[in-house]
């Protein structure tokens, strides 16, 4: 049951992407309601898959590498909806949709198999952890999303070519403005993330360095944006560069410590 | 009853004509009861813009083009059917939906046509019935199809709309931004009453002559400035729009960068629509600094233009979908004073045979004469039933018109117009009944 709602949500996912993707292929704009339909369908299916893992396993989705990415797909299309609810503009599913898509084909190819999750209180301060923490990411890769259509748009408009991007994507301002939201709000979200961490592994004494370095990496990452765009008055071209090279460099942090770590033998995330 | 449309447009009439062949809306219905009392017409709706002055008519059994004509003429003070067209039932049909989609307009794609369609159906309510609502219904129907299923009306047609076309691509909305003329001209007059017709919140003009640029700027609200005064205004200013007839570039990379460095991230648009160009192409390398000239601009408009034509194949298709849908409509109309004057003859016999049964009959009882009524009535709609279905079917799939003058013949039937426009007449109230939602 997981895995087909799962194979239907990576569709709709893809679809939606593919959907958002018409006016590069024919000259008409892409139908929004479509995209919206197909990606809230999308979600759904992913919303039925996690609670039949839920129903047959016995925790939340939250421990275990299959599990997580599944839930940080989940949560990043679910972000991308609600920004595009309120944008009214659909073109950032060209890249949000399959980046949710990714972590959730990874999450199904190596098994939705829990790890040995705490019970109880301790149980309990996990997920207030991961649950903003995963949000905080999402954000960001909606910041991410929006900062690199804002650098492909800004391309195609100095080199004064005014092809598909020039006519389909929202305007620079709309697109630094979901930047900026998306930024605070991950901001906020790994914010309390790792604060709940932090506390979490004092409390229970449980210390991973890897999991330190790179749940402190992102949050600087992120920190660093939100704070220059609310202090630094960073906005276009700079927010958006800085917003996508960071979280490319948070991901890479991710896959060189999970190769580092399954070499040695060890767990990461 | 055929449906036809007589008229001249851009494509044949210079304006001269056309400007005396236009109707004020307080003609439009003594002209379509004039075309009425004449007996050649059923139902009319007047078309009248700039463009084009067309009359939709249905007309009664003969030709009514040349009442049309002759109005039109009348009119003129000349022969107007040397500037015109007449096209009939299908081929009429098209021509309002291409026209309702802005394919027949002098800029294609335009969307004013559409509302002014709309305009010309309501002031000719009271002269149009079943067959023209339903044809102007679906004509706005077709032209909100071809506007949102194709690429016809997208993308701005002249210098100054594709100016707010790239300004847009970057700011959203120029709402509320703060913009800059330099160069009180002809030019530079068009290009500040487009940016403020787009909303801008404050304008400075300023001009070599600070006095053209102060009438300039009183005109429109704004404000006047001489250069000196202007260029610390730069690092304020969201769009600047460069239109003077200076002999060389005016806006030179130094002065942009001192404004941008004053600017943070913001970005800046910069028009230059002067010929020779005012701004050093150079200021385009500039970080968040977005520079277009007349070429760009140009070359904007060019690529919509040809967009739009790559449209109109897509746009025909619609268009022929949308007349087969109306033609089937139409189709399916001729079939019913057929089938309603056949039940009747077929009833009429029905009660003469019963009539003659029961008078041989007398012994039965006053229930045994119901039963025998009873089979009658029954067996004749029985009978009645599938050749009444496939009639209307085959009127409304094509095949129509032909089986239904078969029908007439085989039952030896004689419907008329009369009864189509009867027919039609009822119809009309269900038809402006929904118009109106």
């Amino acid at each position: 049951m997981s895995a087909i709602a799962h194979f239907v949500a990576i569709t709709c996912y893809i679809g939606a992407a593919a959907l958002a993707a018409t006016p590069f292929a024919r000259p008409v704009g892409a139908p929004v309601r479509g995209v919206a339909a197909v990606l809230g369908i999308g979600i759904v299916a992913h919303a039925v898959a996690l609670m039949a893992y839920v129903h047959r396993v016995g925790q939340l989705p939250l421990t275990g590498l299959g599990p997580a990415l599944s839930f940080a797909g989940f949560v990043l299309a679910v972000t991308l909806l609600i920004v595009e609810l309120v944008a009214r503009d659909v073109s950032l599913t060209l890249v949000a949709a399959p980046l949710a898509a990714v972590p959730v084909t990874f999450a199904n190819v190596i098994g939705m198999a829990p790890s040995v999750a705490p019970t109880g209180a301790r149980g309990l301060w996990l997920v207030a952890h991961i649950a903003p923490s995963f949000f905080g990411i999402a954000a960001f890769a909606t910041a991410a999303a929006a900062g690199c259509m804002y650098l492909l748009e800004r391309r195609e408009l100095k080199s004064r070519r005014f092809g598909a991007i020039f006519r389909f994507f929202p305007p620079l301002d709309t697109l630094d403005r979901v930047n900026h939201v998306a930024a605070v709000a991950g901001w906020l979200g790994l914010t309390l993330g790792v604060v709940l961490a932090i506390t979490y592994s004092v409390t229970y004494r449980e210390l991973s360095v890897p999991k330190i370095i790179w749940a402190m990496g992102s949050w600087l990452a992120v920190s660093g944006i939100a704070l220059g765009r609310i202090a630094g008055g960073w906005q276009a071209r700079r927010a958006a560069l800085y917003s996508t090279v960071s979280f490319a460099a948070v991901l890479l942090l991710y896959v060189a410590f999970r190769v580092v770590e399954s070499n040695a033998g060890g767990r990461f995330l | 009853m055929a449906v036809i449309v007589v008229g001249v447009s851009h494509h044949g009439a210079p304006l001269e004509v056309r400007e005396r062949l236009t109707f004020s809306p307080r003609e439009i219905v003594a002209v379509l009861d004039r075309l009425s009392s004449d007996g050649d017409t059923t139902e009319g709706v007047v078309l009248s813009t700039c463009n084009r002055t067309e009359l939709y008519l249905v007309e009664r059994e003969q030709d009514a083009s040349a009442a049309a004509w002759a109005l039109l003429s009348e009119k003129l003070g000349g022969d107007a059917s040397a500037y015109g067209y007449v096209r009939r039932d299908r081929e009429a049909a098209a021509h309002l939906f291409r026209v309702a989609s802005g394919m027949d307009s002098m800029v294609v794609g335009e969307a004013q046509i559409h509302g002014q369609v709309r305009d010309a159906w309501e002031m000719s309510r009271p002269r149009s019935g079943a067959v023209l609502n339903r044809l102007f219904q679906s004509a706005l129907l077709t032209g909100g199809r071809v506007r949102s299923e194709t690429e016809l009306g997208h993308g701005a047609l002249s210098v100054g709309s594709a100016a707010v076309q790239l300004a847009r691509k970057i700011f959203g909305t120029l709402a509320g931004r703060r913009a800059m003329v330099l160069g009180a001209g002809e030019m530079a007059e068009l290009a500040l009453a487009c940016v403020l017709e787009e909303g801008v919140q404050a304008a400075i003009v300023a001009n070599r002559t600070f006095e053209r640029a102060q009438v300039l700027a009183e005109r429109y609200g704004a404000v006047a400035a001489h250069y000196e005064d202007a260029w610390p205004e730069l690092a304020n200013v969201d769009l600047l729009l460069c239109s003077t007839a200076s002999p060389h570039a005016i806006v030179d990379v130094e002065r942009i960068r001192a404004a941008v460095s004053k600017r943070g991230d913001r970005p800046l648009c910069i028009l230059d629509i002067a010929l020779p160009r005012d701004v050093d192409p150079a200021v385009a390398e500039l970080d968040n600094v977005y520079l277009y000239d007349l070429d760009d601009l140009r070359g904007v408009v060019s690529a919509n233009r040809d967009r739009r034509q790559k449209e109109l194949p897509a746009a025909e298709s619609i268009i022929a979908e949308e007349v087969e849908t109306y033609w089937q409509w139409v189709a399916g109309l001729a079939a019913v004073p057929v089938v309603t004057q056949l039940r009747e003859e077929m009833h009429r016999v029905r009660e003469r045979e019963v009539a003659a049964a029961l008078q041989k009959l007398r012994e039965l009882t006053p229930a045994q004469r119901d039963v025998v009524e009873q089979l009658g009535r029954s067996l004749t709609n029985k009978f009645l039933h599938e050749p009444s279905v496939r009639l209307r079917a085959a009127a409304a799939n094509g095949r129509g018109l032909g089986v239904v003058d078969a029908a007439r013949y085989l039952f030896g039937l004689d419907a008329g117009v009369e009864a189509t426009n009867e027919s039609g007449k009822a119809e009309q109230d269900t038809t402006k009944g929904k118009s109106t939602t």
